[in-house]
C-alpha cells in the first residue's frame, strides 16, 4: 500500500490575546506533534471530544491552514512549499464535506449553481459540459436532474448533505475529509449517507479522513484510526487491533462511554470525572493525566513516548510503554491515589 | 400509583404560508410518580412542542392548540392563569433545555442564578439560599462548588453548564422535569457524567422526569417507559426493556437498526428508506407506510389507531412485529 498522506511531527498553534496586547496569555495547541501517515484508498478515523483538534488536523491535510512546525506531504510532496499556482493544483485534489449541511450551502444559489462552482472556478465555461457532469454528479449521490434549479431549502438535511457531497466529487478529487458528516443529520439518515460515502469511494477510488465523535460509526467505516486528546494522538493504528485491544485508558474510557440499547448485555461503563481542560496551556506531562483513572505520579510531568507497540499499533502511555530512561521524579510508578486536587479549568 | 401528568388528545396546528403544519396529532401522556418517561423521535415529530404545549409555553397564536385534558398533580393546567403558571414552572415543574448557553443568563454568576430559584419559590435568605446552593453544585458533581457558584457562564464547560442546569431544575424539588435534549450538545465521556448525575438526583428527589430526545441509546440507558413518536402521532409506547428486547412498530425496529454499535458488521449500515414526511404533506393511511417494508393496500389507505398489544404497551400498526421480529 502507499501512502498518500503523510503528517511529520504537525503542531497547529493559534496565538491568543491576552487584555493588553503586551500581555501574551499563551497559545492553543489546537494540534501538537503529530506523525500520521494515511495510505491510497483507506478510511483513516480521526476521534476525540469536541475541541481535541479534529478539524484543524484535517484542515492541515488539506492545505487550508498552514502548520505551525512540521511537514504535511501529499502523496510524497510537501504542501506547504509548493509554489501558489501548482498548491492550488494539488488543492483541487483534496476536498473537505462539511458537519453542518445547513449552513455549508450558500442558500441563494441553486442546486446546479452549487455544485458546478467548483468547476467554474477552476475555470470550466462550457455549459453544456458542466450541465452535463452535475447531473451525473447528482445521479451519483442518488438525486436527479428534476432537482437542478431547487434550492437548498427544498431539500432535507440528508438531501442537503449530498449535495455537499456531490460538490466535493465534483473535481474528480482523490483524498476527501469528512467532517463529522453525519452529526447533524437525523438518526435515520445516518445510515443512508454513511453507506452512499462507502459506495462512493469505492466506485471513485476515494481516500477518506473520516472525522467523527462516535466510536460505533468510526469501527464500522475506517481501516485505520487515529484517537485524538487535547491537540495530541494517544492511539492510532490498525482499526481491528485498537477495538479488538485499545490500550490507551482513554480509547478505553470512550469505548466504555458508548452507551449500548442491548439490554441482554451487562457493561461496565467508566465514568471519566471532570472536564477536558483547556488547550491554553494544557497540562504538562501526558495531556490526560488529569482525568486518568489509572495515572501516575510520574504521568503530570513526564510527557509520553508515541511507541510502536506492536506493528501497525501506536501507543502513547506510560502505562503501556513505561518510563523512559530519565531522571523521574520520586514515587513516579505510584498511583495517583487519593486523587490530587484537579485544577479546573 | 400517583399520576403526575395526564395529557389527552393534545394537537397542535401552526398555520404557514405553505400550509398547516400538523405539528401534533392527538397525542396522549402520562407520567406517574418518580418515573422517567422518554419521548423519544427524529427532528421534527413534534417532541418539542409537545413538552413545550405541557408547560403551556407555546405562544399561541402563532400556535393553535387543542386538547381535552392537561392534568398536573392533581390541577387543571388548561384553567390557570399565566401568573399560575409562572408559579408552577420553576416551583412544581422545571425545564431543561438543550443549550445551556441560552437558559443561563450570561451577565450574572450561576451561583446568583441558582439562588434566585430558592429566594424565589422558597423565600429563602440571601444567605441561606448560597448555602443551598453550594450543596447543590457539590451535589452534581462541581468540584470546588464555592468558587465555581461565583463563575459566570461562559467561564464554564459545556458539561459544567449543563450541570448548573440540573442543579437549577432541582432546586425546589419540582414535581415534575421536562429536560429536551438535555445532552445532545455534550461531549459522550461527559454525556455520561451527566446523565448519571440526572438519573441519580432524580431517583433520589423523587422526581418525575419527561426526557425529550432523538437518541435511543440515551433512552435505553435512563428511561423507565418510552413513547415513540413519528410525524406528530405516538407510535408505540412501552416499558423500556419491553421496547429494546421486543420492538412491535417497524419504525421501531428500523430506528434500533440505525443505532450503530461496536458489535456490528464492518462496512455496511443497516438504513431505513426514505426520509421524513414533510409536515406539511405528510402521506395517506399510515404516516410511515412509505418507509414500511411491510406496508399493505389497507396501510396506505387507513391511519391505524394505538391499540394495546401487552401490558403498558401500544403499537399504531395494521402489521405489529413480534418478539422475533417476525411478522405477527
Ligand atoms: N482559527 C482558530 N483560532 C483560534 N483557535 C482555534 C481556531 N480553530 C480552532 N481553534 C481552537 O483549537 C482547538 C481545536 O479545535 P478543532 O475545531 O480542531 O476541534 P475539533 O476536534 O474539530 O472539535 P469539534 O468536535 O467540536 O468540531 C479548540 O480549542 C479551538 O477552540
Ligand atoms: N413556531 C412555529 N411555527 C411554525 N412551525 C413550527 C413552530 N414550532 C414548531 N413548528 C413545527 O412543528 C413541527 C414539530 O416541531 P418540534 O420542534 O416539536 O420538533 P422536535 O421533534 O422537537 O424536533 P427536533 O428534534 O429537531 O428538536 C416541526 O415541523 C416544526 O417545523
Ligand atoms: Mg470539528
Ligand atoms: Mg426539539
Amino acid at each position: 500500500m502507499t501512502e498518500i498522506m503523510t503528517l511529520q511531527n504537525v503542531s497547529v498553534h493559534f496565538p491568543v490575546r491576552g487584555a493588553l496586547p503586551f500581555l501574551r496569555k499563551g497559545e492553543i495547541q489546537a494540534v501538537s506533534d503529530v506523525s500520521l501517515s494515511i495510505h491510497r484508498g483507506e478510511i483513516f478515523g480521526i476521534v476525540g471530544e469536541s475541541g481535541c483538534g479534529k478539524t484543524t488536523l484535517a484542515s492541515a491535510m488539506v492545505g487550508m491552514i498552514k502548520p505551525t512546525a512540521g511537514q504535511v506531504l501529499f502523496e510524497g510532496v510537501d504542501l506547504n512549499r509548493l509554489p501558489r499556482d501548482e498548491f492550488k493544483k494539488m488543492r483541487r485534489r483534496m476536498q473537505m464535506i462539511f458537519q453542518d449541511p445547513f449552513s455549508s450551502l450558500n442558500p441563494r444559489f441553486n442546486v446546479y449553481q452549487i455544485v458546478s462552482e467548483p468547476m467554474l472556478i477552476r475555470g470550466e465555461d462550457d455549459e453544456e459540459t458542466m450541465k452535463a457532469r452535475v447531473v451525473e454528479l447528482l445521479e451519483l449521490v442518488g438525486l436527479s436532474s428534476q432537482d437542478l434549479y431547487r434550492y437548498p431549502s427544498d431539500f432535507s438535511g440528508g438531501q442537503r448533505q449530498r449535495l455537499g457531497i456531490a460538490r466535493a466529487i465534483s473535481l474528480n478529487p482523490s483524498f476527501l475529509v469528512c467532517d463529522e458528516p453525519v452529526s447533524a443529520l437525523d438518526v435515520s439518515i445516518h445510515a443512508q449517507i454513511l453507506n452512499l460515502l462507502l459506495e462512493l469511494q469505492e466506485k471513485l477510488n476515494l481516500t477518506y479522513v473520516f472525522i467523527s465523535h462516535n466510536l460505533a460509526d468510526v469501527k464500522k467505516m475506517c481501516d485505520h484510526l487515529a484517537v485524538m486528546y487535547l491537540g495530541k494522538v494517544m492511539e492510532a493504528g490498525n482499526s481491528d487491533k485498537i477495538f479488538a485491544n485499545p490500550m490507551h485508558p482513554y480509547t478505553q474510557a470512550l469505548i466504555a462511554a458508548i452507551l449500548d440499547i442491548d439490554f441482554s448485555e451487562e457493561r461496565e461503563i467508566i465514568v471519566l470525572p471532570g472536564d477536558t481542560p483547556s488547550p491554553i496551556n494544557p497540562p504538562s506531562g501526558c495531556r490526560f493525566w488529569q482525568r486518568c483513572p489509572k495515572a501516575m505520579r510520574g504521568c503530570r510531568e513526564v510527557p509520553p513516548e508515541y511507541v510502536e507497540v506492536e506493528p501497525d499499533h501506536f501507543v502513547a502511555c506510560h502505562l503501556v510503554n513505561g518510563f523512559p530512561d530519565q531522571e523521574l521524579p520520586e514515587g513516579y510508578d505510584q498511583p495517583m491515589v487519593p486523587r490530587e486536587k484537579v485544577p479546573g479549568r | 400509583m400517583e399520576q403526575v401528568l395526564k395529557l389527552r388528545n393534545l394537537k397542535v396546528v401552526f398555520p404557514t404560508d405553505y400550509g398547516l403544519i400538523r405539528a401534533v396529532e392527538g397525542v396522549d401522556l402520562d407520567i406517574f410518580h418518580r418515573e422517567c418517561v422518554a419521548l423519544v423521535g427524529e427532528s421534527g415529530c413534534g417532541k418539542s412542542v409537545t413538552s413545550q404545549a405541557v408547560m403551556r409555553l407555546l405562544e399561541s397564536p402563532p400556535a393553535l392548540i387543542r386538547v381535552d385534558a392537561l392534568e398536573f398533580d392533581g390541577r387543571d393546567l388548561t384553567q390557570c392563569t399565566e401568573q399560575e403558571m409562572q408559579e408552577i414552572r420553576g416551583r412544581d415543574m422545571a425545564m431543561i433545555f438543550q443549550d445551556a448557553m441560552t437558559s443561563l443568563n450570561p451577565v450574572m454568576t450561576v451561583g446568583r442564578q441558582i439562588d434566585e430559584m430558592y429566594r424565589r419559590h422558597n423565600g429563602d435568605s440571601k444567605k441561606e439560599a448560597r448555602e443551598k446552593t453550594v450543596k447543590a453544585l457539590e451535589l452534581i458533581g462541581i468540584p470546588e462548588p464555592r468558587e465555581r457558584a461565583n463563575s459566570f457562564p461562559h467561564q464554564l464547560s459545556g458539561g459544567m453548564r449543563q450541570r448548573v442546569l440540573l442543579a437549577m431544575a432541582f432546586a425546589c424539588m419540582p414535581k415534575l422535569i421536562i429536560a429536551d435534549e438535555p445532552t445532545t450538545a455534550l461531549d459522550v465521556t461527559i454525556q455520561a457524567q451527566v446523565l448519571k448525575t440526572l438519573r441519580g438526583m432524580q431517583r433520589g428527589c423523587g422526581t418525575s422526569l419527561l426526557l425529550v430526545t432523538h437518541d435511543l441509546s440515551v433512552v435505553a440507558s435512563i428511561a423507565d417507559r418510552v413513547y415513540v413518536m413519528y410525524a406528530g402521532k405516538i407510535v408505540e409506547k412501552a416499558p423500556v426493556k419491553d421496547l429494546f428486547t421486543s420492538p412491535h412498530h417497524p419504525y421501531t425496529v428500523g430506528l434500533m437498526a440505525a443505532v450503530p454499535r461496536l458489535a456490528d458488521e464492518k462496512k455496511q449500515f443497516t438504513q431505513i428508506p426514505g426520509t421524513v414526511p414533510s409536515p406539511v404533506n405528510k402521506p395517506s393511511g399510515c404516516y410511515f407506510h412509505p418507509r414500511c417494508q411491510y406496508a399493505t393496500e389497507r396501510c396506505r389507505q387507513e391511519m391505524p389507531r394505538l391499540k394495546p398489544t401487552g401490558k403498558d404497551r401500544e403499537v399504531r400498526c395494521f402489521h405489529p412485529l413480534s418478539a422475533g421480529g417476525e411478522q405477527q
